[in-house]
């Protein structure tokens, strides 16, 4: 029996998009019922961290700014792309509230991690990170992983590895623009 | 046709696992089980070790460019009857990734393997030893990296006995006469 090709071709586009539809499906609530997925509208959980420059850092402390929170590595290559954008990101968006904190979730000595943000040029705070900050967190298994929080201290996204530069930017305007300090300013 | 539409489907059913494991967790290096190899008690021999970086993924060689990478570490556990030499490891290759278009990182992807050296004492018995370890690795794909993790490891050795030396006379007095 001779097939029409076209016909076969519309199967195999269904099936394809069956198989696409239904992985993306599964992603969503696979996120969606992970520690990190849950956390997604609520109060960041807070923690306090010693930064490079030798002192602590409190979450909840930043209240009423935009906060972009990025675990890294010196380790970790995609991180390093991310961090010159960043430092751009902090010039341009930090005389509007907004604040970025880096974690580092580094087995690397304090020396080394300063050497690295250092070559860096970073200009926001780095914490040097722990474990249980990670969990609370979701659990980091990835770097980079980047959350977003808005005024209140909400987390209003996060993105898993190396992104593009326009993803941080939305995040960052919608962060800003949320939160009872908006408020406060309407 | 066919083959447009089989590619087709393929193309889009296998999507690349990392992209859809994303977020979850880091990949896991596996060991080919390893041969067992034969060493005569007070020789020295070599034990070929394989593992495999799943698809998708890299590794840092044993001598990656940078001082901030991880390098990719065989440490065997001492043992009282055999003494583990020199490892030695593959060279990596160079490879460019889309995170760093203008950067070369020495990478292992796929199969690679190590070789462990290993000498019986003389005195150890003959007889099948094991000996454990752990790899130490830290893993990357094209848009993210995972915390280094640890693969226990472990190979047999099997220990048989050295030939009796033949043609030689106990040792006499040159005066014994």
């Amino acid at each position: 029996m001779k097939r029409n090709p076209l016909i076969l071709f519309f199967i195999a586009a269904i099936v394809a998009a069956m198989l696409f539809a239904g992985m993306r499906v599964a992603r969503k609530n696979r996120e969606n019922g992970s520690p990190t997925g849950q956390l997604m509208g609520q109060v960041a959980p807070d923690f306090e961290l010693p930064s490079l420059d030798g002192k602590n850092l409190k979450l909840s402390d930043l209240r009423g700014k935009a906060v972009l929170l990025n675990f890294w590595a010196t380790y970790c290559g995609p991180c390093k792309i991310e961090m010159p954008w960043f430092v751009e990101l902090q010039k341009q968006y930090g005389p509007q509230g907004f604040q970025i904190v880096g974690v580092a979730m580094d087995d690397a000595s304090t020396e080394e991690i300063s050497k690295f943000a250092k070559d860096m040029g970073v200009n926001y705070p780095i914490l040097l990170g722990k474990e249980s900050v990670g969990q609370s967190y979701g659990g980091v298994s990835v770097l980079p992983t980047t959350f977003f929080l808005d005024r209140d201290g909400k987390l209003i996204a996060r993105e898993f590895g190396l992104q593009s530069r326009s993803v941080f930017v939305d995040h960052i305007k919608k962060a800003l623009s949320q939160g009872q300090a908006v408020q406060a300013q309407k | 046709m066919k083959i447009f539409v089989v590619s087709a489907l393929v193309l889009f059913s296998t999507l690349t696992p990392a992209q859809e494991d994303f977020g979850q967790q880091a990949p896991s290096i596996k060991m080919d089980p390893a041969p067992v190899v034969t060493v005569v008690q007070g020789k020295a021999g070599n034990v070929p070790l394989s593992f495999r970086v799943p698809g998708g993924y890299h590794i840092n060689s044993n001598k990656p460019k940078s001082e901030f990478l991880i390098p990719t570490v065989l440490k065997v556990d001492a043992t009282t009857d055999i003494v583990i030499g020199g490892t030695t490891y593959p060279e990596g290759h160079d490879m460019s990734f889309a995170f760093a278009p203008d950067e070369k990182l020495n990478v292992y992807t796929g199969d690679f393997k190590v070789n462990v050296s290993v000498r019986p004492l003389h005195s150890v018995q003959p007889g099948k030893y094991i000996v454990r370890g752990t790899l130490k690795y830290q893993a990357c794909d094209n848009r993210a990296c995972y915390p280094p993790k640890k693969l226990p490891m472990s190979f047999d050795v099997k220990i048989a006995r050295a030939p009796a030396v033949r043609g030689q006379n106990p040792a006499q007095s040159p005066h014994a006469h």
